[in-house]
């Protein structure tokens, strides 16, 4: 009988095209909803911390409190000082300057730094050009390696502005420089959202063209660990040494690290929100389940009960339904997998920042095991119901 | 017991007391469409149930064709009283004793004719090959042998109709019920369906048949004049024939055949 009713209930479905379809459709649209949206949020979430992980670890950035006028800027002596660790250390100096190319002004901040800097700040990779070397840091030279965003300012459409020349005005000085180089974008999201329009110079030009800018002096120190060390080891010494030169609250350590944990509490939120999504699309997709089910099956309330009249005992007539309930709510979890699968990993190929393609088996398991179940339960009630019904009762039915 | 052993014993095979039926209605409206009906039919006899409509001649159609219980009363099918039947063997009886002809067909309406006659036969559990074969020989025993494949739109009412008889008869079963079964053809139709009747009456078959035309029910034996849940009368208008002899069966079925032409 059971291989009869597999027939029946094949037969049943495939001679409804219909029907199935949009049954079929119904579950394929929960276990979509709820395989993809909450798939998304994991995969965006991955690709974020990643991408802090990549370019943090083994950073530190030291600065001093800006709110306290009596917080001294650092000295050459302290990264001196600084320097016996298993660190690289950036002299550094900003300001906003502005920057004028033909008829275009635009206000960029200005980095004096050294030739190092590639090393110590990771981030840095060039997209044309080259960064400034160490005999254009002797000489001063007045050459400008600017940032993706301030090219675009500058220089529009230009495909090619290395050579070209920028005019500087800070403080009544003016100075031209040449650009020798452009930076990559910021990778990422967090390079989606920042907009840096700025330029490096070397320190030494920075001194010679800004003026009031004190020499020597520093605002914050970014910190590079050697890849070897321990993070934490290390920053436990930075203060231990700068705690001897300085009042202990007169700067700031600020680890990737710290920003990850601070990090750590968004994913926690942000994962109890794609929690809260989750359940949200499986009680939609479910009750969109549930509802087709539900009207399909006991629209059939009277093929039941003509069924029944026939000689059909409830237990066929269920073992009819449940098969077809089965079959269609596996087919169409299948489908809705399979879709949410390609329609993830099409995203993560298109969308530059969602690098790491991340699929929850639990996530997929709960909505197709949720989304059959409900097909299941929500295709056999009502046939129960009907199958417990005289048949001309069910046969009545409008 | 085969129909042809319960024919010649005479035995009633339908034999109902008191029986009552009541429709409930919202809360607190009752129609009450059997009140204490009696009815003994026996084994082999051809009649037609008559009454103005609400009379309750459906219902109890219904009842006896163990479609739906009664609220009150007995009812015993050769012999076995079907309130005490479980619901399997209920199904069982369903399928193997009683063929039921509905009014509106009840044809499933997306499968071909053949399917519709081979299912009561699948829930005998014949195999695929057997229920074909089966099907298919009854229907051509209505006319339809050229039509195995169509589905029920498309066919006419009459050919409708014929399916629907054709399922009730692949089961051989002892009684054939029919609801108004000429009811929704035209006449000339309608006068093919009660020849087709009439052969099958010939071979053995008690059949009860519910119409509300007089002309109709004057192809039977026996009417049964039904008035507000109760037998009024109950009058023979034909000499009973009773296929008590193989022969004689045979050859009223032959004759019957070939007057309508589906002998073939």
């Amino acid at each position: 009988m059971l291989l009869e009713n597999l027939r029946t209930a094949l037969s049943a479905l495939f001679e409804n095209r219909l029907r199935s379809l949009l049954t079929l459709l119904g579950v394929v649209i929960g276990v979509f909803a709820v395989t993809a949206t909450v798939s998304l949020g994991e995969i965006a979430t991955a690709g974020i911390t990643s991408e802090i992980q990549e370019f943090g670890s083994q950073s530190l950035f030291v600065q001093r409190v800006f709110d306290d006028p009596d917080s001294e800027r650092f000295t050459d002596d302290d990264v001196e000082a600084l320097s016996r660790l298993p660190i690289q250390i950036l002299r550094q100096q900003s300001t906003r300057v502005t920057a004028v190319v033909d008829d275009v002004r635009e206000s960029v901040t200005v980095n004096g730094t050294t030739p190092d800097a590639p090393e110590v700040d990771r981030s840095i990779e060039l997209a044309q050009g080259r960064y400034f070397d160490e005999r254009d840091a002797a000489r001063a030279a007045a050459v400008i390696v600017l940032s993706a965003d301030a090219r675009q300012e500058l220089f529009e459409d230009e495909p090619d502005p290395v050579g070209r020349e920028i005019l500087l005005e800070a403080r009544g000085a003016r100075t031209t420089y040449t650009v020798i180089g452009v930076k990559e974008p910021i990778g990422g999201a967090l390079g989606t959202f920042a907009n840096d329009i700025s330029g490096d110079v070397p320190l030494e030009a920075f001194y010679r063209d800004i003026p009031g800018v004190p020499r020597g002096e520093y605002d914050f120190l970014p910190i590079s660990i050697d890849l070897d060390r321990d993070a934490g080891a290390v920053e436990d010494q930075v203060r231990s040494i700068l705690d001897r030169r300085r009042p202990p609250d007169s700067y700031q350590i600020q680890t990737v690290e710290g920003a990850l944990s601070l990090f750590d509490t968004i994913t926690v939120i942000l994962q109890a929100l794609l929690g809260g999504i989750g359940a949200i699309s499986l009680l939609v997709g479910g009750i969109g389940i549930l509802n087709i089910m539900l009207v399909s099956v006991t629209e059939r309330t009277r093929e039941i009960g003509l069924r029944k009249a026939l000689g059909a005992t409830p237990r066929t007539i269920l073992q009819q339904f449940l098969i077809e309930a089965v079959v269609l709510t596996v087919i169409g979890g299948t489908i809705g997998v399979a879709l949410s699968l390609v329609t993830l990993w099409g995203i993560v190929q298109l969308v530059p920042f969602l690098d790491v393609f991340v699929i929850n088996p639990w996530v997929v398991g709960m909505a197709f095991l949720v989304s059959v179940l409900t097909g299941v339960v929500f295709g056999v009630w009502p046939a129960r119901r009907a199958a417990s019904l005289s048949p001309i009762e069910a046969l009545r039915y409008e | 017991m085969t129909a042809e052993e319960e024919a010649s014993g005479s035995t009633p095979v339908i034999e109902a007391r008191g029986l009552r039926k009541i429709y409930r209605l919202g809360a607190d409206v009752e129609v009450h469409a059997l009140r204490g009906l009696d009815l003994e039919v026996l084994a082999g006899e051809y009649a037609a149930i008559m009454g103005p409509s609400g009379s309750g001649k459906s219902t109890l159609l219904q009842i006896l064709g163990c479609l739906d219980a009664p609220s009150e009363g007995s009812y015993r099918l050769a012999g076995e009283e079907v309130a005490d039947l479980s619901e399997e063997r209920l199904s069982q009886v369903r399928n193997h004793r009683i063929g039921f002809v509905f009014q509106a067909y009840n044809l499933l309406a997306r499968s071909s004719a053949l399917d519709n006659v081979a299912l009561p036969l699948m829930y005998r559990g014949l195999g695929p090959r057997a229920r074909r074969a089966t099907a298919t020989e009854a229907l051509e025993r209505v006319g339809l042998a050229d039509r195995l494949h169509h589905k029920p739109n498309e066919l006419s009412g009459g050919q409708k109709q014929r399916v629907a008889i054709a399922r009730a008869l692949a089961t051989e079963p002892d009684i054939l019920l029919a609801d108004e079964p000429t009811g929704n053809l035209d006449s000339r139709t309608g006068q093919e369906i009660l020849a087709l009747f009439g052969a099958l009456h010939a071979e053995g078959r008690t059949i009860l048949m519910v119409t509300h035309e007089q002309e109709v029910a004057e192809h039977t034996e026996r009417i049964i004049h039904i008035r507000d849940g109760v037998v009024e009368s109950s009058e023979v208008v034909a000499q009973r024939r009773r296929p008590s002899v193989g022969d004689a069966a045979e050859s009223r079925a032959g004759a019957a055949h070939d007057a309508t032409g589906w002998g073939r």
